[in-house]
């Protein structure tokens, strides 16, 4: 559980952990984008898996993303769904990764009314805090 | 008494097809429940599970024609948790031969009992099925809603909960983002669905959401999840359903029409899941599932005059005309504006006012309304002459329809 709280943290909703969540989470604070690439077909599977989600293989390398993507889709949740600890509206976006994957995260610095279809955006990490302690959450900047 | 539980979707052939049929529906007072619920007059008590089933029960049984010893099979499906399949016998007086516990959503439960019955295992089985939501003051969305909900789930978003991302409602919200980039489409241009289902449950006496909705209504409605206006969204309400399923060669001479289960299919988003989801609208596994249904039943979508949807959103609504192939991708809302999803409309779609309007009974609400269609006693939303019909649970990852035509 988290000791004191660091006030540059962001707090959010706790993350999935466990085997294979938490290499993602490892690379991500060193500030790399890895996502799970098969040793057999070489897909890349997201959200992490424990076998690929083409071929059912299990041994994967953590693969590196450039970071660069384009905006798909996006919404904005009007409701408080987490009692609080998100400000409303709360904007979430769909990326696609230069590899393929589609990547839900949030936007840093791009409004509702910036935003557009097919936007190139590139990803950072801002420092967050979960139930488990602080961890660097990957985001996207307009690019 | 024999026990199935978490049986798996019997295969979509050719053997099972109309050896099945519904001779009984049962519904709550999905109008009235909804009322009593949120006017909690002093002593209200939220119904429970027991008597909201019972009630669907009585109201099946008593149409039905049937008598309890006539029934000795028992189908099971809770969202919210009821009964051991013993003890609900007991309860409702009947004895059955054989029971299963099926899953709660119409993905499965219905092609599950028509295989028994195909089977042999028992000639006529009631199945029930029953959500207490309200009662237990459940919201969509959250981490708690996702961690509360368990296996089996619509916990596709709770991976993404760090990025603040939450509820079902959010599927359909980058669903319809991506449809207005795709197609020019606007928020006028989709509550089109929700003012139909609206005018669909306004001459639905049971419908939880009767008054009549405006445009300009919908477009002043709040935002849950931008795009998705109030209106979007299905409703949240207690109830329960009953179907009598008996073997096909014995449900003639019954007060009411045969219906028969033609045939059905399943598909499953095997990986690629935002994309298929988002971007193709989940055409694929619809296009896959409802090849399998129509095969199974030797017919032509041509053929389908009414079609029940899943419209756990409006935009999934569309998803599903589309999906299905009854109009080309990117022409469902032009459908819908121009009246063919309203009874006499080229498609009539979703007559007892769906998820939004009606009531939200997880696909359960709509095989009734299939039923009281093809027996051709829909009153006045009945559509002229029908004699087929398809309904559909889709979800984020899954298509579920069943073909459905009027016996003899
Ligand atoms: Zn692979």
């Amino acid at each position: 559980m988290s000791q004191s709280t660091s006030p540059s943290r962001e707090k959010r909703p706790d993350r999935a952990l466990g085997a294979g969540h938490d290499d993602f989470w490892a690379w991500c604070g060193k500030g790399e984008l890895r996502l799970q690439h098969c040793a057999d077909c070489g897909k890349i599977t997201w959200p992490v898996a424990l076998a690929c989600e083409y071929c059912g293989h299990t041994s994967f390398d953590w693969k590196r993303m450039s970071g660069r993507g384009k905006i798909v889709s996006w919404c904005s949740f009007e409701r408080d769904y987490y009692a609080g600890l998100l400000p409303i509206p709360w904007m979430t976006i769909l990326v696609e990764l230069e590899e393929g994957p589609l990547f839900i995260s949030n936007p840093v610095d791009i409004t509702e009314q910036d935003i557009r279809f097919g936007m190139p955006v590139a990803v950072e990490f801002i420092a967050c805090e979960d139930s488990a302690g602080g961890f660097s959450l990957p985001v996207f900047r307009a690019a | 008494m024999s026990d199935y539980k978490n049986a798996g979707m019997p295969p979509p052939s050719r053997e099972f097809s109309r050896k099945a049929a519904i001779v009984g529906v049962g519904e709550t007072d999905y109008y009235l429940d909804y009322k009593a619920e949120r006017a909690k007059a002093p002593g209200y008590e939220p119904p429970t599970t027991e008597g909201l089933v019972l009630t669907a029960f009585e109201r099946a049984l008593a149409e039905s024609g049937l008598e309890r010893g006539d029934i000795d099979g028992l189908s099971t499906s809770f969202t919210y948790g009821g009964p051991e399949p013993e003890a609900l016998a007991q309860m409702l007086g009947i004895k059955p031969r054989y029971s299963i516990q099926n899953g709660n959503i119409m993905a499965g439960p219905l092609p599950i009992a028509c295989a028994a019955i195909a089977a042999g295992k028992c000639d006529t089985m009631v199945m029930v099925y029953s959500v207490a939501s309200r009662a237990i003051g459940r919201q969509y969305g959250g981490s708690t809603y996702a961690g509360a909900a368990g296996a089996g789930a619509p916990s596709s978003y709770y991976y993404y909960l760090p990025w603040g991302w939450s509820s079902q409602a959010a599927h359909w919200a980058l669903m319809f983002r991506y449809y207005q980039a795709t197609y020019g489409a606007t928020e006028a241009d989709l509550g089109a669905v929700a003012l139909q289902l609206r005018q669909n449950a306004s001459i639905n006496p049971n419908a939880v959401m009767q008054t009549p909705l405006t445009l300009q209504q919908y477009l002043d409605s709040r935002y849950i999840v931008r795009p998705l206006h109030l209106f979007d969204l299905c409703v949240v309400n207690d109830g329960a359903v009953c179907l009598i399923v008996r073997r096909a060669d014995m449900a003639r001479d019954l007060p009411h029409k045969p219906v028969l289960v033609a045939g059905w299919g399943e598909a499953k988003v095997k990986n690629d899941k935002m994309h298929t989801m988002v971007r193709e609208r989940l055409r694929p596994i619809m296009q896959d599932a409802g090849g399998q249904a129509l095969a199974m039943a030797g017919m032509d979508l041509a053929e389908i005059q009414h079609f029940e949807g899943y419209d756990a959103s409006s935009i999934h609504l569309i998803n599903q005309i589309e999906g299905f192939g009854f109009v080309e991708p990117g022409a469902g809302l032009k459908f819908c504006q121009e009246g063919n999803m309203a009874v006499g409309g080229k498609l009539p779609v979703n007559t007892s006012g769906g998820n939004l309007s009606g009531s939200y009974m997880h696909g359960w609400s709509q095989i009734v309304e299939v039923v009281r269609q093809l027996r051709h006693e829909a009153g006045p939303r009945q559509i002229a002459g029908i004699q087929a019909s398809m309904s559909a649970l889709v979800q984020t990852d899954q298509a579920h329809p069943i073909i459905f035509t009027r016996g003899e």
